[in-house]
């Protein structure tokens, strides 16, 4: 078919006709009203079934909110309270009360615990960890190898063996921390997390899932999705916060190279003997008495005042020598 | 004779739609400026040319249609889904009136053409030229530009009945020149097709049946 044909078509066909103006003005008018009026009714029935469909959604999470302390395994216990300096808090289950704890109470699932922005922390898990709350932190005790960090830092130290250390894992918002035998704090920041490394290796897992390392003496911002690495040497006073939540160490029968290597480990130092013959006398020593609310730098030297040496901190190192 | 189908865009109507529901003055007159027309040549036969029934049939339509737009499935094209309500309309308007009305069986109302016009898929034995007079042969052809996809049918004519150049087209259209030329000859190969399988004749044919 060629396009005269279709051509001819069409002139012997003739136009199509046109329907009446005022029937198509009336009409355009007429149906635009009921057509803003189907418009109207569609979205206030999908306004209706929008709040119909939250109110549901808000009815089964209420119940499911409500439900859960019916379904969830009891508190059990953990560890125990280990140092409260100011005000250390802690509240049972989700409508539980704050209330003030001491040192010596146990540690249980489900547990919240906070200080308050002069308070200090730290609990002693059944594993031997320590852990340790810093100023305005707020923690939760998901399970005795599991800790969530709402807000402020966390100190782990989980003994200088690594093959024995058992595990725990520091969740974060951004996500979490494990460790290979170490000491590490774990800080929430607004829109991040930092992590240092004070001895050890730990793994931190983002909440993507993939995993990232950061050795002894690293800080690792984590923001955004992105990790920025810096450096912080294991005596830096960044770590004091740390030595002020220590909790205090028994030395009544205990040797001085013991306490020594407590408070070397408390203030990321090593400890070192002046001369051989300081380092036999230090082992021959037995302590006796108390150091109870002192922190390690303050029991350092409380503890060597009762002997015939002195120690001096020096990059790194506590120097132990014969007193002068 | 080939079983082509008349190109049509289900994503276009669908998209209209979706437009209208949203509240879209642009697209109401859209949707007006390319359905009343079309609509209105396919319901004044069909009520014996009264053109106020014709009206009637045609807002009741086109207020149904609009109600019922969210439920449309695009199993058909949105046109001949608007006919098939057009002509329940069309008898509810004859029932309700008690007119005395002949019957008016309308040659695309057959089940055969009305196939052949819907789906271009007629038999190839159905021989239209020659079954019916002049007149209806006219009506037929128009009514086929009508149920060619939207903007085909007023090129065509505007084209070859008025003479207008591309670039007029173009710019009636609110299209390049270059599209309209496209679009011209999508709608020569579309009409072509339409013709030939509704009709079992080459247009040539047609014409000299129309006297032309």
């Amino acid at each position: 078919m060629q396009d005269h044909d279709i051509e001819k078509v069409l002139k012997a066909a003739g136009p199509r006709e046109k329907p009446p103006v005022e029937i198509e003005r009336a009409l355009r008018e007429s149906l635009r009203q009921e057509w803003r009026a189907v418009v109207a009714e569609r979205r206030d029935r999908e306004r209706r079934m929008a709040l119909a469909l939250a109110a549901g959604v808000m009815a089964a999470a209420i119940g499911a909110w409500l439900a859960v302390p019916y379904f969830t395994t009891p508190a059990q216990a953990v560890g125990t309270v280990a140092l409260a300096t100011g005000e250390l808090h802690e509240k049972s289950g989700r409508f539980g009360h704050w209330a003030r704890v001491v040192p010596g109470v146990a540690v249980k699932t489900g547990q919240t615990l906070a200080t308050e922005p002069t308070g200090r922390g730290a609990i002693t898990l059944a594993s031997g960890i320590s852990a340790r709350l810093d100023q305005a932190t707020r923690i939760r005790v998901e399970a005795a190898d599991r800790l969530i960090v709402e807000r402020g830092a966390v100190y782990v130290d989980a003994g200088a063996d690594a093959a024995a250390a058992a595990p725990l894992e520091i969740v974060t918002p951004a996500g979490s921390v494990r460790h290979l035998g170490t000491q590490y704090e774990v800080r929430v920041l607004d829109g991040g997390v930092r992590v240092r490394v004070r001895e050890g290796i730990i793994e931190w897992r983002m909440g993507s899932g993939s995993v990232t390392s950061g050795q002894a003496g690293e800080q690792l911002t984590i923001a955004g999705g992105r990790i920025e690495r810096g450096r912080v040497e294991p005596h830096d006073q960044a770590w004091d916060w740390v030595a002020a939540a220590a909790p205090g160490i028994e030395v009544e029968g205990l040797p001085l190279t013991g306490f020594l290597e407590w408070a070397a480990r408390e203030l990321g130092r090593r400890v070192e003997f002046a001369t051989p013959e300081v380092a036999r006398e230090a082992a021959s020593v037995v302590l006796h008495g108390s150091v109870a609310g002192l922190s390690p730098s303050e029991a350092l030297k409380a503890v060597l005042t009762t002997t015939r040496m002195q120690a001096s901190l020096t990059d790194g190192r506590i120097i132990v020598a014969a007193r002068q | 004779m080939g079983s082509h189908r008349v190109e049509h865009d289900p994503s276009a109507d669908r998209q209209l739609i979706r437009r209208m529901l949203a509240g879209d003055e642009r697209a109401y007159e859209a949707f007006f400026n390319d359905y009343f027309p079309r609509l209105y040549r396919f319901a004044l036969p069909r009520l014996n040319g009264d053109v106020e029934a014709t009206r009637d049939v045609v807002q009741a339509t086109l207020a149904k249609a609009m109600r019922k737009m969210a439920d449309f499935r695009g199993e058909s094209e949105l046109f001949t889904w608007v006919c098939q309500i057009c002509r329940r309309e069309a008898v509810d308007h004859i029932r309700t009136r008690h007119r005395q009305s002949r019957t008016v069986v309308l040659i695309d109302d057959l089940p055969e053409l009305r196939r052949a016009i819907e789906d271009i898929e007629a038999p190839d034995e159905f021989d239209l030229a020659r079954a019916h007079d002049r007149a209806e042969t006219g009506r037929l052809v128009r009514s086929i530009l009508d149920r060619l996809p939207s903007n085909y049918g007023d090129a065509l004519e505007w084209k070859y009945l008025e003479g207008r150049s591309v670039e007029e087209i173009g710019a009636r259209l609110g299209i390049g020149t270059t599209a309209a030329q496209s679009l011209l000859a999508r709608a020569r190969t579309a009409f072509r097709e339409a013709l030939e399988q509704a009709f079992g004749a080459e247009a040539a044919d047609i014409a000299g049946s129309l006297g032309a």
